[in-house]
């Protein structure tokens, strides 16, 4: 650039010297040398010879440009090419001038990147009465977790059921499994939620942006958004007439973790294509102890991992669509594979001999007994402009196939080895093939101070099992539901809200009977019938209304009440099988009504110089609360024995709420305290006076984080997170201890070979304490959570260009 | 912030008036070294004859039943919960392996109970490595198990 400079410095000292007629000629590169083609370069008379442009040529394939036939004197030079920063300077002419050179600068367009510098995030926030947090693609790579829910953790008030160390699944305030919906590109994402094993397929490397809506958000997710809802939005698109590819890189040192995550895509105006590959590895987990003890029994560990909790994930994304101003339609296609082993030396709570020879020899292979899940969507967006009409349509279909693998063991009245004649493979323990199609119908109007919005659901889906264990039986299911909201701008501080729903659905169970003889009451053996034909309806009409009110500047409030529901699920009607790794007959009630629950939730929120506090309680009763409940019985004839679970229906009481605090200290620290508390009772039914299982235990979290403004971003935050002990437990779980865990997180921007490269460390368990965490699907058989992990990504944009 | 003082009052007070109830969080007992249990790790029953099973539960505030499952381990498939291991057969092929399943009440919800149980072995089951599991439940469903490994023979 100086030497531009200086070069246009001489031509200027020699600015009358000659006479008329001359050439300036040209090449337009940009600033890693490539030449730039098409630009428009445009030459402007200045001084005397003011004007109307008096020349514009564009480069050619070489990036050269020339223009002849000049008279002698100032001119300004623009260059412009879509893209990059438009560049301009004085060139005065003094006689033919070759060899003139532009560097144009790129405007830095990142396709994971592309931040649409607004404030939409706090617009949602102040436009939304229920309770919100909303993170973005920052948020998760500095808290890269195994998973992506395991990566929102740090949020107050969400809570995760880890399963291993690939995989979890989330608890918004304690309710998790189909009480919380998780939404994925417009679509609500169907998989086995009602199994505590069963993590989320997703993939948190292809994730743009997720909405944690806490609160009873049924009038517009449906059927099970009685906890909340989280919805996952993709990436942001490639910006017009770029091209890129991107490489993140990750690796664990706990559990040996690496994967790598590939994007390629671009866009010309209006159409565009993308992708992304995502591959992750890791080995069996360490926790900070060399024995664990299932029951009595010690399970000594080698170097103190945890057999055969090793994995792996390959998934596969692609993305196409027209984006136009009226209209645009994307096509998401994608497909999740995951494989995990479970703890070897325990298969739920039932202890298992293992061969530690055999497992010990490596610590990435993965064993029996071990789950793999493949999911496939296919999810079509669009949207149209028209008038005073927004109108959204999402049309999808996903298949969820999951099979879980473990030597066959002869349970019950189970023969000791399997029949060949039964066509199951020996090791295929439970198979579930659920099939999806849904549709989703919105409609947002503008009507003077109202925004209102009609939507329309439809979801048909189809379960098939599989394997020598029965859980559930197949069954069908049809959903529909119609609803309205309207947002009522009242004044310029108040919002108000009211919303409407009806839901009709129904649900077809299909007969299953036991493959193999049991002892019956009646004398002698049967083929027990573990599931009936059964066909349920339920309709079910919920509302909500809720408002947004700034009583003053930098205060703000939201308040907001509504009424949730749920659908009974298939294993809620018709259970009636034994679940062998709990030592539990869980059997079903054929008659369960529709699960209700009503819920009122407030937020306040402060602002004012440096400190930001925001405070959100909730209180919420539940008529009807479908439990699982441990009663004192064995069966021995159904239940082979085992300890009776009976689903029954109670009165259910919850209130909770979150605290957050931050305060600025000077330019660049910031201190904060992050609170969740969370109490459940029952209120009726044989457990009367019992919390909730998974209940949380109260938390506070305390972060200090440090992050000046320099070029790149600097940042470094400590976590401390004191968790209270949780005493409040229901049958089947044990008490757990309070513990306090400490992180470490670290991070920038580097610019190498002019790209920004983005690196994330983190130190999760810093101190490597070994505690339990209560919500974790190994917290029965008490295993410790992970050890130290330091957790290394790279996200680096190799190629980020604008097309040609 | 008077409605966030209030909701804190009143989540208080909620609170503290739900800790004076309290409930039953005990799990129930089995006795291990009851002077009279029977069978004991690694111990040996004797085909074509009947044992008493006899253990000592107890419970906080009150016993609901309990179960009991004897079952092959011919291919050591589990281990017992118990501390000690014991010698193991070889691993082999079930032909006429014994199966005993069967639950029994615990009347009038005492909180200690003393189990005896008679158990007929048949003559012509397989001898080898069984898995005696024991299962004992209070009246709020609190279960506690114990596997213990015997042998037949």
């Amino acid at each position: 650039m100086k030497f531009i400079i200086i070069t246009l410095i001489g031509l200027f000292a020699f600015a009358f010297a000659h006479g008329q007629d001359s050439r300036l000629a040209g090449r337009v590169t940009d600033t890693i040398g490539n030449r730039v083609v098409g630009a428009r370069v445009t030459l402007e008379g200045v001084g005397m010879q003011a004007g109307p442009p008096i020349k514009v040529v564009l480069t050619d394939t070489t990036g050269a440009f020339s223009f002849v036939g000049l008279p002698r004197g100032n001119y300004q030079l623009v260059v412009h090419k879509r893209g990059y920063a438009d560049w301009q300077t004085t060139v005065s002419l003094t006689g033919d001038t070759d060899g003139f050179t532009v560097v144009l600068e790129g405007k830095v367009h990142l396709l994971d990147e592309v931040l649409v510098v607004d404030n939409h995030v706090e617009r949602r926030k102040q436009e939304e009465s229920l309770n919100l947090e909303v993170v973005g693609k920052d948020f998760v790579y500095r808290n890269l977790g195994g998973s992506l829910m395991k990566s929102l953790e740090r949020l107050p008030g969400v809570q995760t059921i880890g399963i291993g160390s690939g995989q979890s699944k989330p608890l918004i305030r304690g309710l998790g499994f189909n009480r919380v919906v998780v939404v994925d590109r417009g679509i609500k994402h169907e998989g086995q939620q009602w199994g505590s094993d069963h993590g989320l397929e997703l993939d948190q490397f292809a994730v743009g942006e997720v909405e944690i809506i806490k609160g009873a958000a049924s009038f517009v997710y449906g059927s099970d958004a009685i906890g909340g809802a989280i919805d996952v939005k993709p990436e942001a698109l490639p910006a017009p007439h770029t091209r890129a590819v991107s490489v993140d890189l990750v690796g664990r040192s706990n559990n040996h973790s690496y994967g790598t995550s590939v994007r390629i895509g671009g866009r010309s105006d209006k159409w565009f294509v993308d992708s992304r590959l995502t591959y992750l590895r890791y080995g069996d987990y360490r926790v900070p102890a060399d024995t664990v003890y299932v029951y009595d029994y010690a399970v000594p560990l080698q170097g103190q991992r945890l057999r055969n909790t090793a994995g792996r994930e390959t998934d596969v994304h692609f993305t196409a669509g027209y984006l136009a101003e009226r209209f645009n339609s994307i096509l998401y296609v994608n497909n999740i594979d995951n494989k995990a082993g479970f703890f070897a030396n325990a298969h739920g709570l039932e202890p298992r001999r293992v061969d530690v020879e055999l497992h010990d020899k490596s610590v990435r292979d993965i064993l029996l007994p071990s789950q793999q899940v493949n999911h496939f969507k296919a999810i079509s967006k669009n949207a149209l402009h028209l008038g005073a009409h927004h109108i959204e349509a999402e049309l999808g279909f996903q298949r969820n196939f999951r099979q879980e693998h473990s030597p066959y063991v002869n349970h019950g009245y189970m023969p000791s080895s399997l029949p060949d004649t039964l066509g199951v493979p020996t090791t295929l323990e439970r198979e579930f093939d659920k099939q999806v199609y849904a549709l989703n119908v919105k409609d947002y109007v503008e009507l003077g101070k109202h925004q209102l919005t009609f939507g329309l659901n439809g979801e048909r889906q189809h379960n098939r099992i599989g394997g020598w264990t029965f859980l559930v039986p197949s069954f069908a299911q049809s959903t529909v539901g119609v609803f309205a909201y309207d947002r009522y701008r009242l004044t310029d501080r108040l919002l108000l809200h009211g919303a409407v729903r009806f839901d009709h659905g129904s649900l077809r169970m299909h007969e299953y009977r036991d493959w193999f003889p049991s002892d019956v009451p009646e004398g002698g053996q049967a083929y027990l019938v573990r599931a009936a034909d059964l066909h349920r309806r339920f309709n079910s009409l919920v509302w909500s209304i809720g408002m947004n009110y700034e009583p003053f500047e930098n205060l703000s409030l939201k308040a907001n009440i509504g009424k949730s529901f749920r659908m009974p699920i298939a294993k809620e009607l018709s259970a009636n099988g034994v679940n062998y790794h709990y030592f539990s007959y869980e059997r079903g009630n054929p008659s369960l009504a529709a699960e209700q629950s009503y819920q009122a939730d407030l937020a306040v929120e402060w602002n004012t110089d440096g400190w930001q506090i925001q405070v959100s309680p909730f209180y919420n009763y539940f008529p009807n609360y479908i439990y699982l409940n441990p009663t004192a019985a064995f069966d021995h004839f159904y239940g082979a024995g085992n300890q009776v679970f009976e689903y029954a229906e109670s009165r259910v009481m919850r209130y909770g709420g979150e605290v957050q605090v931050s305060r600025r200290l000077g330019r660049s620290l910031k201190a904060e305290v992050l609170g969740e508390y969370l109490f459940s009772q029952q209120l009726s039914g044989t457990k009367k006076g019992f919390s909730l299982p998974f209940a949380p235990p109260p938390s506070l979290l305390m972060g200090l984080s440090w992050s000046p403004e320099r070029p790149g971003s600097p940042f470094i935050e400590l976590d401390y997170r004191l968790v209270a002990a949780q005493d409040r437990i229901v049958p089947p779980e044990k008490k757990t201890a309070g513990c306090g865990v400490m992180a470490l997180r670290a991070g920038g921007t580097a610019r190498v070979a002019g790209m920004p490269v983005h690196l994330n460390v983190q130190v999760q368990n810093l101190l490597d304490t070994k505690y339990m965490d209560h919500t974790s699907f190994y917290r029965l058989i008490e295993l410790p959570e992970m050890g130290r992990n330091i957790v290394l990504s790279l996200r680096i944009p190799v190629i980020s260009k604008q097309n040609e | 912030m008077r409605i966030i003082i209030a909701f804190g009052a009143m989540a208080l007070a909620l609170s503290c008036s739900k800790d004076a109830e309290t409930v039953d969080t005990e799990y129930p007992v089995i006795d291990g070294n009851f002077a009279g249990a029977f069978p004991q790790q690694c111990g040996t029953v004797r085909r074509g004859e009947t044992f008493v099973f006899r253990a000592k539960f107890s419970d906080n505030v009150a016993l609901g039943s309990f179960s009991l499952d004897v079952h092959d381990n011919f291919d050591h498939h589990s281990h017992s919960t118990e501390v000690e291991a014991c010698d193991m057969g070889p691993v082999k092929e079930a032909e006429a392996p014994f199966k005993y399943i069967k639950s029994f009440d615990i009347p009038g919800a005492p909180k200690t109970y003393e189990a005896e149980v008679a158990i007929a072995v048949p003559a012509d089951v397989d001898p080898g490595d069984y898995h005696f599991l024991m299962r004992v439940t209070d009246r709020e469903g609190w279960q506690t198990l114990r596997g213990l490994s015997i042998k037949i023979e």
